[in-house]
């Protein structure tokens, strides 16, 4: 009886070795498909799920943009053709940490401000990648 | 419920906050939301292996509301409350089938079960499905993040199983 509960435990943690290396697999690849640069120069500015500001990176004149939301800022900051979070009423501070916005599939986002700053089409770029 | 427990439990929540304001301290070269080292859940897997469910739920409810006041940052524990929910329940689950020596493969699984939860939640908050691009970065992140922890926690027991024996040659 022992000995089939042994049996059975490392056939289990095989499994779950095994189950661990895939995910670190989709992992690294899924890491590596999001440090793409990007392609294209729109950015989106979102909030909840709705567009606030779609802008053309490659057009648009240096500006701050100051975004509220339930009474706290963020300020969004263009500068030749960059965009980044210059700053943010919210206690991580991580957006602002995340620097300019430079790769594809990785949004700067806000999570207790629920602002993200991403490139637009992801969707497309993504197919393209499918393909 | 007898006291000793409530004690042991107590002290065990008092360990993991103070391991989580620890590592607030620490500077966090990934500046993604998510990533953390998780230091705290250390105890989290060590209750998990020698407490009932119930008591591993108590104590890491009340870790994470206290640790979320702590921090500074009550926006954060509907994160770390959906994250902790799947990730107890997959790790209850697996104790039942990996053992003690192998502790750190359940931890793997917990930590990455408990970033899927954050994602979810996100996603679910901010209406931005954008943000599951960040899941393969938690992916990695959770994989050394969840070894780490689980072979701090499996020497640790294997010390304390040490200091029990010391203790009863006395």
């Amino acid at each position: 009886m022992n000995r089939r509960k042994a049996n059975d435990s490392h056939s289990w943690s095989k499994t779950l070795i095994g189950l661990c290396s895939i995910l670190l697999l989709c992992g690294i690849v899924g890491v590596c498909l999001g440090l793409r640069q990007a392609g294209q120069t729109t950015v989106q500015i979102c909030q909840d799920g709705s567009v606030l500001y779609s802008i053309d990176l490659a057009s648009a004149e240096d500006q701050q943009i100051e975004i509220c939301y339930e009474n706290r800022t963020n300020v969004v900051e263009i500068a030749n053709g960059r965009i980044r979070m210059a700053a943010a009423e919210c206690p991580d501070q991580l957006c602002v940490q995340m620097g300019e916005l430079n790769h594809a599939a990785m949004p700067i986002v806000c999570l207790p401000n629920h602002l993200t700053i991403q490139f637009a089409e992801m969707e497309s770029d993504m197919d393209t990648v499918a393909r | 419920m007898d006291v000793k427990k409530l004690s042991r439990l107590a002290l065990l929540t008092s360990m993991a906050l103070i391991l989580f304001t620890v590592e607030l301290q620490l500077p966090n070269p990934f500046p993604i939301p998510g990533v953390k080292l998780g230091l705290a859940n250390i105890v989290t897997v060590y209750a998990v292996y020698h407490y009932r469910p119930g008591e591993v739920l108590i104590l890491v409810m009340a870790r994470i509301t206290l640790a979320s006041i702590f921090g500074g940052n009550v926006m954060a524990l509907c994160y770390s409350f959906a994250g902790s929910s799947l990730c107890l329940a997959g790790m209850l689950f697996l104790r039942c089938h990996v053992p003690e020596s192998r502790l750190w493969i359940s931890s793997i699984l917990g930590a990455v079960l408990h970033n899927a939860g954050q994602i979810i939640t996100a996603v679910l908050i901010t209406k931005t499905p954008a943000i599951i691009s960040y899941f393969p970065f938690l992916l990695v992140s959770g994989c050394a993040a969840g070894l780490f922890t689980g072979l701090c926690a499996q020497y640790a027991i294997s010390h304390m199983r040490n200091l029990h024996r010391v203790q009863q040659a006395r």
